[in-house]
């Protein structure tokens, strides 16, 4: 009975040691993760929108809205350096967040798209967008564990809607300039998120000043 | 009535009606003006008091001479400089224009924070032109203009921290201006995030160190001052490059966001070029930095130690090699140049040879006594064969031998020779052909007699001949078409039981029957001697001396010896009687057979029969005894004389020989495996195989060959 209790605490002893190493990954890793698959996907943007450019009629860039006019331009975002400096690291994750989740379904709706896009490189496009998809979503679930472990203020997400609908046009022109306006759009926005797990990341490592 | 227009200029005088005069003047006082004079368009009613009218008219008029005059001096002024205005352009050759319109060329940030932006001026019009950069931010219709315009130099805008702002779309236009006008640029959509470049790494340091013994260089930098990479803002990526002095190629290291990096692999006493330059996540590449200088020292003295004892290594390992060669010279000269095997032939006498004197070679070599015609060896050669042999289906090959001499088997292998390799156990030649030519009448009494009986139990000897031949003979022999062993009974008929008793004590085995192999044919019959009266039929045994040995296998010999047995217990006491009488040649159909007479195997006849002749008759080459004893045990077989005759003696007693009985002795025995000639010969002659102890002497045939002569030889006793 006592030999059994003796095994009994040590199996659980052995059991917490492992659960213990198991969760021991530390957030700068997770944060440098994170940030290298958020570099990856602001460049999979830039690159579309690259492709994009080639085959872009002029008058599409008059006719093509502001920037201002992206769905997720009402979020509050730090605009320079010690705006961003300012900002709470949960509050950052927060805001990274948030506009990744505004952008799952504009995303879906431009991979659906894509295959009426009257342009040369459409299949290299279709591509690159699935990719981005794909980045994008995986991304969100390492950040979903992430700001599991920074706190309920990082839990919060803005909501922004996405009111364009299925539709990106109509016609020639107007689809190319939707479609374009809406990467570049993306393209922005992915570079916030990964400025702000840039930040992130050197703040975390303080133990590792040469990394940042 | 004058009106006096100032502004209009219009003076129109009512007196004269339907004439107006007006003066005009130009409306711009700034430019000069020009006084017009036209008639009024409309002529205004004359004013009612014409006195007045006048008086007001001539005081009018009074004063327009004094107008007109001024104005016509301004208008003089005014075509002048009008004048000059069109002269001097003219004399000049430039226009004056607006300004042409700029262009921004680039705007570039260094580090996130602050960012310039550049134009490039259009043509100035020939007027001086001021430049101004306006800019307006995405969310807002304000317009601002550039804060700084000197801190980047000329034709640029900076934009300090408080005026940037990122991810915020700025609208910048550069107007142009001069005195004719101004022109705006086309505008510009930037972010500030797309235009990053930094500065160049700064502080960059090279050092020489050393890792055992190998040195290599360490590279080090510092980011650009302004990019604050500790924060995370940004995130700087670096790059170097090295090369030789002399050479033009760089060598490129990507270093990722480390600050320092090593450089192995490099060339003793080198002189070495470093640059360094880094590059934004999201931007473009700096400047390269400045270059900075480093000399690889000499190590050589370390690679020359390595290099010595590699050599002296190698010699002494050398040393040893050819102390080892030294050593094992011979054996070695013997594996590699094995000695040639000089000449082994007795009585050959190399330096002869080397004197080249072919004659005393070659009669050196010439032994006396070669071929061996003594018997000094003869044992050794001797191979005991009687060898009858049947040309072409009609030879009868009396074989026997006394022991199966390797001889024998030697022969074997030649079954096929068409040459003399034949050993006496398959050969061909006939003791028929060496015994002495028998007359042709006996022969063919002979053959008569002899056929008739031969024929009759010729195939009971065949029978007999093929049992026993497949008994002893190997298939494959057979298959092959020739039966290499014949045993065949040498036995009297039984035809000639009628003998006298004693004569039947000619050798039983005197007689065997050989079937020359190639000539056997299973309808031909070999002949066989019988000898006639031979009574001891039942002791008649498949009894061959030999048969040929087509695997060597000794096994078949025992019922050789078992021959040879019988033939010892047979022959005490058996005469060869021939068949045909020898004295007449009706006797030869008497089987009777005297006991002391000598049988010849003459030859046999076309029918297979051996053919026997009395030696009397026959003998006429050797010296015939006299007398022949009776009783006498003509159990030797003397000889086969040099007519091929096979001659008998008696046996019994050694000392007894008749000098005719001494007979040229068929060195048969020596050698079995000659291939007699003699079988070509067609008129064999079968010389009776008697199984009498062959003498020690023996005498080659003429040619040398045993095969005519063979004797089938038992031990003596």
């Amino acid at each position: 009975m006592a030999q059994r209790k003796i095994n009994g605490n040590k199996l659980f002893m052995i059991v917490l040691y492992a659960v213990a190493a198991c969760s021991a990954v530390p957030i700068s890793d997770l944060l440098d993760r994170a940030s290298q698959r958020s570099d990856t996907l602001h460049s999979l943007s830039t690159m579309l929108t690259q492709d994009l450019d080639s085959h872009f009629p002029p008058i599409g860039r008059i006719i093509m809205p502001r920037p201002s006019m992206c769905h997720t331009s009402s979020l509050q975002t730090p605009n320079d350096k010690e705006q961003a400096l300012q900002v709470s690291e949960s509050d950052l994750m927060s805001l990274a967040r948030s506009l990744l989740q505004a952008w799952s379904d504009p995303l879906e709706v431009l991979s659906t798209s894509v295959k009426t896009l009257p342009h040369p490189a459409q299949n290299s496009i279709s591509n690159k967008l699935k990719e981005l998809q794909e980045h994008s979503k995986s991304l969100g679930d390492g950040l979903n564990i992430l700001s599991g472990k920074m706190g309920p203020a990082a839990q919060t997400i803005s909501s922004l809607p996405y009111s364009g609908g299925n539709d990106i046009g109509q016609d020639r022109i107007s689809k190319l300039t939707n479609f374009h306006f809406l990467l570049s759009c993306f393209r922005r926005d992915s570079h916030k998120i990964d400025s702000f797990l840039k930040v992130l990341r050197c703040r975390a490592a303080k133990l590792q000043p040469e990394m940042c | 009535m004058l009106r006096f227009h100032r502004l209009s200029g219009r003076v129109s005088f009512p007196g004269t009606a339907g004439a107006h005069v007006s003066c005009h003047q130009g409306s711009d006082t700034k430019s000069p003006s020009l006084l017009f004079w036209e008639p009024a368009e409309e002529s205004p009613p004359p004013p009612p008091a014409p006195r007045h009218g006048l008086r007001q008219l001539i005081t009018h008029c009074q004063l327009l001479p004094r107008l007109c005059g001024a104005m016509m001096k301004k208008a003089v002024e005014v075509i002048l400089l009008l004048f000059l205005l069109v002269s001097m352009p003219h004399a000049k050759g430039t226009r004056h224009s607006p300004p042409g319109k700029p262009t921004l060329t680039r705007c570039r940030s260094p580090e996130k924070e602050t960012f310039t932006c550049w134009w490039e001026p259009g043509s100035d019009g020939g007027l001086p032109t001021t430049h101004a950069l306006y800019y307006r931010k995405e969310n807002s219709e304000t317009v601002y203009e550039c804060p700084d315009y000197r801190t980047a130099g000329e034709n640029s805008c900076f934009f300090n921290k408080n005026n940037t702002s990122i991810w915020v779309n700025y609208n910048i236009t550069v107007v142009a201006t001069n005195t004719l006008g101004s022109t705006f640029s086309d505008p510009m959509d930037i972010d500030v995030m797309y235009i990053v470049k930094p500065n160049p790494p700064e502080r960059l340091a090279v050092t020489v160190m050393e890792d055992k013994s190998w040195p290599f260089l360490r590279v080090s930098w510092e980011p650009p001052h302004k990019a604050d990479t500790r924060s995370g803002w940004i995130t700087l990526m670096y790059e170097i490059r090295v090369k030789l002095e002399q050479e033009n190629k760089w060598e490129m290291h990507l270093a990722g966001q480390q600050k320092m990096f090593n450089i192995f692999s490099l060339r003793s006493g080198g002189s070495y070029l470093v640059q360094v330059r880094c590059k934004p996540d999201h931007g473009f590449w700096s400047e390269w930095s400045s270059t900075s200088y480093i000399e690889v020292p000499d190590y050589f003295p370390r690679e020359k130690s390595v290099w010595i004892l590699i050599t002296v290594f190698s010699a002494f390992i050398l040393v040893i090699l050819i102390w080892l060669l030294h050593m094992n010279s011979h054996s070695l000269k013997h594996c590699i140049l094995p000695p040639v095997p000089g000449p082994k032939i007795k009585g050959f006498d190399k330096q002869l040879l080397k004197n080249g004197k072919s004659e005393e070679i070659f009669s050196a070599l010439m032994v006396p006594d070669f071929p061996p015609t003594t018997s000094s060896n003869f044992e050794d050669l001797l191979v005991e064969y009687l060898e009858v042999y049947i040309p072409e289906g009609q030879e009868l090959m009396l074989q026997e031998s006394k022991d199966l001499h390797d001889g024998c088997l030697k022969s074997e292998s030649s079954t096929s020779d068409s040459d003399s390799g034949r050993g006496s156990c398959d050969s061909h030649t006939l003791l028929i052909d060496n015994c002495g030519e028998a007359k042709e009448e006996e022969r063919q009494q002979d053959q008569e007699r002899m056929g008739v009986e031969a024929q009759r139990h010729q195939k009971d000897w065949e029978e007999k001949g093929l049992n026993y031949a497949h008994e002893d003979i190997v298939s494959p022999d057979m298959s092959s078409g020739r039966v290499k062993t014949w045993p065949s009974v040498f036995s009297p008929l039984p035809q000639y039981s009628s003998n006298p008793p004693d004569q039947q004590s000619s050798l039983e085995m005197a007689k065997q029957h050989y079937l020359s192999d190639s000539l056997f044919l299973p309808d031909s019959s070999s002949t066989y001697l019988t000898q006639p009266g031979h009574s001891t039929r039942e002791s008649l045994e498949p009894s061959y001396c030999e048969f040929r040995l087509s695997n060597k296998q000794p096994h078949q010999l025992h019922p050789q010896m078992q021959a040879h047995q019988q033939l010892h217990m047979a022959h005490s006491d058996v005469n060869i009687s021939s068949i045909g009488c020898k004295q007449a040649p009706a006797g030869l159909q008497s089987p009777d057979l005297r006991s002391t007479q000598y049988v010849e195997v003459q030859k046999v006849n076309k029918e297979d029969m051996v053919l026997l002749q009395p030696v009397g008759k026959g003998c006429r080459h050797i010296e015939l005894c006299p007398q022949m004893p009776q009783g006498d045990n003509y159990s030797k077989v003397k000889g086969v004389n040099s007519d091929n005759i096979l001659l008998l003696q008696r046996g019994v007693m050694e000392e007894d020989r008749c000098p005719c009985e001494d007979q040229e002795i068929n060195g048969a025995r020596e050698h079995s495996h000659t291939a007699s000639t003699v079988t070509t010969t067609q008129k064999p002659t079968a010389c009776i195989h008697t199984a009498m102890p062959v003498q020690d002497e023996m005498v080659l045939a003429v040619n040398g060959y045993v095969d005519t002569a063979i004797m089938c030889t038992l031990p003596t006793y």
